[in-house]
């Protein structure tokens, strides 16, 4: 079966980059760690970058290729539920929003984080509380998304981690039984 | 597959159960927060005998009084005191 390239090497780097940023900026929480710094200026540069990149990138990079409308996400919700959900090659509707909230949150969390190391916000108590209620919003968030990944990879039969990691998945004609093809393309 | 959903769950829940508890960095085992001073007491004390220019913000933390300022120096400050007899116990600065 011969694989067709899905996410281009900048959408890849960008989403791995983003994962040990904020993997790391969790891990130096805590104290004066000046990493925890750094690390929130390389998250907000990589989220400004696929930002960037969802308007110019290459086909499924685009937010134009997988932010659909909420009528048709939930459509497609209902779909996952009756089992009768069509496969996307890029991102299906639901992981197209989660992509927008987690990329909004993240440069909402670096912002907050990057007002309280300003004279005028630091230490004042709604920045620093609003830093942390993000964060504890993107953990939700997160956790929701590597369980879509599970979820959707159980039920496409298709490692979508290795997807993310490769940029390769299987041609839309290798369908299960009950693949329904998008007029679309999608 | 089953097995990488459920490391990453766990993973993540116990990430998430670090995070309500204290960071670590100071510890004062000063009894339970009733009698503790309380923090008009504790700004007033780092205003007026510290010289603190301002007091924003004010947590427990380890069982210590974790407060976010201006300090003595002028400096953004995270210091800790313990919450009877407040003594200093740490500050880091910037």
């Amino acid at each position: 079966m011969q694989e067709i390239k899905v996410w281009d090497l900048l959408v890849r780097l960008l989403h791995w980059s983003l994962v040990a940023a904020v993997l790391g900026a969790w891990l130096t929480r805590d104290g004066e760690d000046p990493r925890h710094l750094q690390l929130g200026y390389i998250a907000l540069a990589v989220v400004a970058m696929r930002v960037a990149w969802g308007f110019i990138g290459s086909r499924h990079a685009r937010f134009a290729d997988f932010v659909r409308s909420p009528r048709a996400t939930i459509t497609y919700l209902q779909e996952v539920i009756t089992r009768r959900e069509p496969r996307h090659i890029g991102h299906n509707p639901l992981g197209g929003w989660m992509i927008v909230m987690l990329l909004a949150t993240v440069a909402a969390i670096c912002v907050t984080g990057w007002l309280y190391t300003t004279d005028a916000y630091w230490g004042v108590a709604w920045v620093g509380e609003l830093h942390e209620g993000l964060t504890d919003v993107l953990i939700v968030l997160v956790m929701l998304h590597v369980l879509g990944v599970v979820f959707t990879s159980i039920r496409q039969r298709e490692n979508l981690v290795k997807a993310m990691l490769t940029g390769k998945k299987a041609p839309e004609v290798a369908a299960k039984a009950n693949e329904r093809v998008h007029a679309s393309g999608g | 597959m089953r097995s990488i959903a459920i490391a990453a769950v766990g993973s993540l829940v116990l990430l998430m159960s670090g995070a309500a508890g204290a960071t670590g960095l100071a510890t004062c085992n000063a009894g339970p927060q009733s009698g503790w001073q309380d923090q008009d007491a504790v700004t007033k004390h780092l205003v007026v005998k510290a010289g603190w220019k301002e007091v924003r913000r004010m947590k427990p933390d380890g069982g210590c009084w974790e407060v976010y300022g201006i300090n003595e120096n002028g400096r953004q400050a995270e210091a800790y005191f313990h919450p009877v007899t407040l003594q200093h116990i740490l500050t880091t600065q910037r």
